[in-house]
């Protein structure tokens, strides 16, 4: 038996308002995980950044160990480079010194550029121009100067110079006196 | 007096007290703790950042002067590496003898750098200058070549035997690895 012509609705546990109270507690709760997802996420990717800078940064440190230690080995090369080239430099004005001091008179035979030293071989026509021409030079050079001759049948002498130093380097030396030989033809050729 | 609370409201008033709760112990126990790693990994990945930057700064600058040096130091850097090459060698400075005679001599154990070879050269008796232009040469050559003491002249008719001995130079062994010492980099920076 019906008492009423409306017909029932139907009763539901989620009326309007905690409808919109849910939505509400969704909202919060998904803001909430939301935050905290970007946080992890960021946190992460803050970990990974920085591993790849760190790794990053040892492969700089690497590269700039290996290039310094290339700048140094090239430092060290160009040194040896200069070296040898002032060496060889300083042997040709050596020998080209050596051969300014041989006078006109004397002919040598034989020399031979020791370290240390310089030994000559020739012939001269007499011991004067021997002594004052060519062993008067190289006693300023050298500390220990030794002669010997010994007579040739045109009359003429055959002489061996054995000629040392001791401290200072044999290039040096010669270079020096044939300088000095020169300031003085210079002065002489003024005069 | 009777309070009358509906069944909803009851449910409501427990669902948001639930709510009100674990909002709260997220916040405190996850959120925060969470936000100041976050803060705390930020500042550590900034002074990284200007931790990496300095290097790169620096290697830059090594970067700068070493390809500056290679470029200046080539022709050194270039003969160091070249293998010797006798017949080269006789080649390119035959021209200034009559004769040009070169032979390796036997390495010695602290030779590791260099090879002997001795020359042995004739050349005419009115031309010393073929002699120092023969050195002079050597100094522009491919290698890089040392002229030693003892340099021993014979006069020989009218010809001037020489013979004297050379060093050729090779370049060393590239040197080994060292660790990275990031402290010693920071200080020189």
């Amino acid at each position: 038996m019906r008492y009423s012509y409306t017909k029932p609705r139907k009763k539901s546990i989620f009326t309007p308002e905690l409808k919109l109270a849910l939505i509400f507690f969704i909202i919060t709760l998904g803001m909430l995980f939301l935050t905290y997802g970007f946080l992890s996420f960021k946190d992460f990717s803050f970990q990974s950044q920085k591993a790849e800078m760190i790794e990053k940064r040892f492969d700089l440190g690497e590269a700039i160990e290996e290039m310094k230690a290339q700048i140094a080995l090239i430092n060290k090369e160009s040194l040896l480079g200069e070296r040898i080239t002032t060496q060889n430099s300083v042997l040709k004005d050596s020998i080209t010194n050596l051969f300014d001091l041989i006078p006109q008179r004397i002919t040598l035979s034989e020399a031979s550029l020791l370290e240390n030293g310089l030994i000559l071989h020739g012939i001269t026509p007499n011991k004067d121009i021997y002594n004052f021409m060519l062993q008067a030079p190289l006693r300023s050079i050298f500390h220990k100067t030794y002669s010997s001759f010994y007579p040739l049948s045109n009359g003429w002498l055959r002489f061996v110079s054995t000629n040392y130093i001791e401290d200072d380097s044999f290039e040096n030396n010669i270079t020096d006196i044939t300088e000095e030989k020169a300031l003085e033809k210079e002065g002489e050729d003024e005069n | 007096m009777k309070i009358k609370i509906s069944r909803q409201s009851i449910y409501l008033i427990t669902l948001s007290t639930i709510l009100l709760l674990f909002v709260v112990l997220f916040s405190f126990l996850v959120l925060i703790p969470e936000g100041k790693k976050y803060r705390e990994h930020r500042v550590e990945l900034q002074k990284e950042n200007k931790e990496l930057t300095k290097y790169q700064n620096f290697h830059d600058e090594t970067l700068e002067v070493y390809k500056q040096l290679q470029a200046d130091n080539r022709h050194v850097i270039e003969a160091l590496k070249s293998p010797f090459n006798i017949e080269r060698f006789e080649k390119l400075h035959k021209e200034h003898f009559q004769t040009l005679i070169i032979a390796q001599k036997e390495k010695m154990a602290d030779e590791e750098t260099f090879s002997v070879y001795e020359v042995k050269t004739t050349s005419h008796i009115h031309s010393p200058q073929s002699f120092y232009d023969f050195l002079d040469a050597i100094n522009k050559s491919e290698w890089v070549i040392g002229i030693n003491f003892p340099i021993h002249f014979v006069r020989d008719g009218d010809l001037i035997k020489s013979s004297f001995t050379m060093r050729v130079y090779a370049a060393e062994k590239k040197p080994e690895k060292e660790d990275l010492n990031v402290s010693e980099l920071e200080g020189e920076e």
